[in-house]
């Protein structure tokens, strides 16, 4: 037993020491290089959007029971650019809390459409598609209902996030 | 099919395990102690450029060269993007380093007298290649764009527009204006990233080619009685 090992003990030599040595480093920078590489050039795929909620004015002062339409300017960032754009979006509340904010392009070619409160309907004058006050397609082409953007009240004032979110059909 | 059928068709097809003999396998001289560690100066000036290529294609990803951009992309880079510090990080130190090797690999040959015949020709690649990374130094300095960058360069330029007789269409043809501007960064950025590369690149494989071809030379003996003779 003393004098004859098996070969799974046999004598590491200098070469083999090295060789293990050299390659094991090798990779481990390599990994670590690769690794961070990968990742650099893949992050835009998971890379969350900063969420840009506009300020629109006083909650309380938007009109009561009836769309208003709002001006705004919508500041987007995106990478090393920031670029800003004139915008507005309709508003509808009832008691200055609650809010239901609609993008102001209709949801057929995109066309921007009006209030017209004798009819208590928006009207569109492309495709004379016309909408409820709750933003459903009363008649004419659209495929789907108004879109809305998201809103929230910070304090006393209207906060809303000028990104069009589909209302399900 | 197996791995080891697949190395034995691309090896049949082109000869690259006779490649990896010739550039692996070779002789090289026996050094032991610090000075073996001076054979390594060329590698590790490889190595990084290596690595300079592989952070720099990824920096160029994000960077904009015009004075409106390139101060708030690079600054993009280091705050927004993915391990973007680090690639930066990467690129900066091994642009140091990049020169700190290649002028120790340099000192190495000259006090070795490794350029002596038949190497003068690796010699004179060499040479070309240093200068290429000077090259690769002025230009990439100016890249991010802020006060450094912009008054080096300023006075890189004010040093060459000092040059008799041609100086000052020479500062007008590395500024690619009158002055320091939009289209000095993208004159600029495109040495940096396209020509300079690519001579390298160039010399790279004919130094390698010559290094291989000629052998590496002995380590100089110390002449035991001195001087004299």
């Amino acid at each position: 037993m003393e004098t004859s090992r098996p070969e799974a003990e046999a004598p590491i030599s200098r070469r083999s020491f090295l060789e293990w040595a050299v390659f094991s480093l090798g990779g481990l920078i390599a990994a670590v290089l690769g690794g961070s590489g990968l990742g650099y050039f893949i992050s835009p795929a998971f890379r969350k959007r900063e969420e840009d909620w506009v300020d629109v004015g006083r909650a309380k002062d938007f009109p009561q029971g009836m769309p208003s339409k709002v001006e705004f300017v919508e500041r987007r960032r995106d990478a090393w650019v920031t670029t800003e754009r004139r915008s507005s979006a309709w508003v509808l509340t009832s008691n200055g809390r609650d809010f239901i904010i609609y993008d102001p392009r209709c949801t057929h070619l995109g066309c921007p459409f009006r209030w017209d409160q004798d009819k208590k309907q928006f009207l569109c004058p492309c495709h004379t598609a016309v909408f409820g006050v709750d933003g459903r397609v009363v008649s004419g082409p659209p495929p789907r209902p108004l879109d809305r953007y998201q809103s929230k009240v910070a304090g006393e004032r209207l906060l809303i996030l000028p990104k069009p979110v589909r209302e399900k059909a | 099919m197996s791995l080891k059928a697949a190395g034995e068709w691309l090896r049949e097809r082109t000869g690259l395990d006779r490649v990896w003999e010739a550039l692996f396998e070779r002789h090289v001289p026996e050094a032991k102690g610090p000075v073996a560690w001076l054979y390594t100066l060329g590698s590790a000036s490889l190595f990084v450029f290596l690595v300079q290529f592989a952070t720099g294609c990824l920096l160029a990803m994000n960077y904009v060269p015009s004075p409106d951009h390139a101060y708030d992309s690079v600054k993009f880079i280091g705050e927004q993007v993915l391990f973007g510090r680090l690639i930066r990080g990467l690129h900066h130190w091994g642009a140091t380093f990049m020169v700190v090797l290649v002028g120790l690999h340099m000192l190495r040959v000259f006090f070795m007298g490794a350029y002596k015949y038949p190497r003068e020709a690796t010699w004179i690649v060499g040479v070309g290649l240093f200068l290429l990374v000077m090259g690769f130094s002025f230009t990439g300095y100016l890249l991010p764009w802020d006060q450094k960058a912009f008054w080096a360069t300023a006075v890189g330029t004010n040093i060459a527009g000092q040059a008799p007789v041609v100086g000052s269409s020479l500062s007008k043809v590395l500024l690619g204006s009158e002055e320091m501007g939009p289209a000095t960064l993208t004159r600029f950025y495109a040495l940096h990233v396209l020509v300079l590369p690519a001579l390298t690149g160039l010399f790279i494989l004919l130094h390698l080619f010559l290094v291989v071809w000629h052998g590496i030379s002995e380590t100089p003996e110390r002449r035991r009685g001195g001087p004299q003779e």
